[in-house]
């Protein structure tokens, strides 16, 4: 039988291979949200976290680029602070049972839990582009610096400025990548969303609200 | 600089074209996958022109991790300086950094030589050990070819350079915790914090 293992990939072989993938996990979040019926939120919840886990798992090639962000904000506009800290914690758990779990995951959790207020606190303006993509570039600097405060566990207050400047250029990487998926894909995960956002529907179907998140 | 306002300038005119050329909704999605693109392909200038500023802002001295990304306090960091004029073709824009995990997260152009640090490790009770694994961790461009005599171990060559091949009068130095190693880099005793630095002195 032929050692296929030898083969080996250069860097950027293997990430075309996994953007291929990913748009394939892409595809399957698709179709498979289609399936479930309005209001299935938490298992709308469950294909989000699987999307973001392999987003960020294969596009880790990529410096500090993924969907993790903006699937986050998106969740805190359209499902409520509560649902978007949870997909945070899970997706900061979840992905770094690959790529490596330690301190650092409870300040990617947090971060990102912060980035998922910041959406529910933009609820209102959930139907502007414009305002999805400031959301998205601010973000990325915000979930950025809550996981830079991690390196004072290590280091005294007067190394976080060095640290932080160093780290610009990721930043602004993070920001842009955040920009450049809410410009390809925050308007069908917003559709996805607001299908099933149970006060949305009450609201929708004459209810009244029961509960926003 | 100039390199990146040149990159800025071709950006933004390529963006202007894409404004012109595409209807919404295609046309945010065109120009702001044309900057993220552009922004990759910059992310190495990026990183050495910051990377300048973030070293004159760390001010500790008398230390043998001064100068070192903090994250590396209390950790075991072997550094290797190419002699100006014999730099390794992977390393001579720079100092660069490389995490114990093979990560090169920065590059200092305005450091005094060009070369590499491989920095993170801890548990290492000898020198030879940390050398040949942080070396491994960067990727191979920085081999270490030594000879094993009853003296013990001598460095002859790293990263392709050999001192004494190449000049005569000239050999790879070992430097512990700042100061010039007075035991062989097989000999070595670590501690938990220590810096390795192997520079050309000649004699």
């Amino acid at each position: 039988m032929p050692a296929y293992h030898v083969l080996d990939l250069s860097s950027s072989q293997m990430l075309m291979l996994n953007i291929a993938l990913l748009a394939l996990i892409g595809l399957g979040l698709l179709h498979g949200e289609r399936r479930l019926e309005d209001g299935r939120r938490l298992a709308l919840l469950g294909l989000l976290a699987l999307f973001g886990i392999a987003g960020r798992v294969l596009l880790a090639p990529l410096p500090n680029i993924q969907p993790v962000t903006l699937i986050v904000l998106l969740a805190g506009m359209h499902l409520g602070a509560r649902h978007s800290i949870l997909l945070a914690a899970v997706i900061a758990l979840g992905s770094n049972l690959i790529l490596g779990h330690g301190i650092w995951t409870l300040y990617q959790a947090l971060g990102w839990s912060l980035v998922g207020c910041l959406g529910a606190l933009l609820a209102s303006r959930q139907d502007s582009i414009s305002t999805l993509l400031v959301a998205a570039a601010l973000s990325g600097f915000l979930f950025d610096f809550v996981v830079s405060l991690s390196i004072l566990h290590a280091v005294g207050p007067e190394s976080l400025l060095p640290y932080l400047v160093a780290g610009l250029p990721y930043d602004l990487l993070h920001a842009a990548g955040n920009v450049t998926f809410a410009a390809w894909m925050g308007a069908p995960l917003a559709e996805m969303m607001r299908r099933h956002n149970l006060s949305e529907l009450s609201l929708e179907a004459g209810e009244g609200v029961t509960s926003p998140a | 600089m100039s390199e990146l306002l040149a990159l800025l300038g071709f950006t933004l005119a390529a963006s202007l074209v894409s404004f012109f050329l595409f209807s919404e909704p295609n046309r945010l999605k065109a120009i702001t996958a044309l900057w993220l693109v552009v922004l990759i392909f910059s992310a190495p200038l990026m990183n050495t022109e910051v990377a300048g500023i973030s070293y004159r802002l760390v001010t500790e001295e008398g230390d043998p991790h001064h100068g070192l990304p903090d994250i590396w306090d209390g950790e075991q960091v072997v550094c290797i300086h190419f002699p100006d004029n014999s730099t390794n073709a992977e390393y001579d824009d720079g100092l660069h950094h490389i995490d114990s995990n093979g990560t090169d997260f920065m590059t200092a152009a305005g450091a005094n030589s060009t070369g590499a640090c491989i920095g993170g490790f801890s548990g290492y009770e000898n020198g030879l050990d940390l050398l040949l694994d942080a070396t491994e961790q960067a990727g191979g461009t920085l081999e270490v070819v030594y000879s094993d005599s009853e003296w013990g171990i001598f460095v002859t060559s790293i990263g392709g350079f050999d001192p004494e091949a190449q000049w005569g009068n000239a050999y790879w130095s070992l430097y512990h915790g700042g100061a010039m190693s007075m035991v062989g880099i097989g000999d070595l005793a670590l501690e938990n914090d220590s810096v390795i630095v192997w520079r050309v002195d000649t004699w």
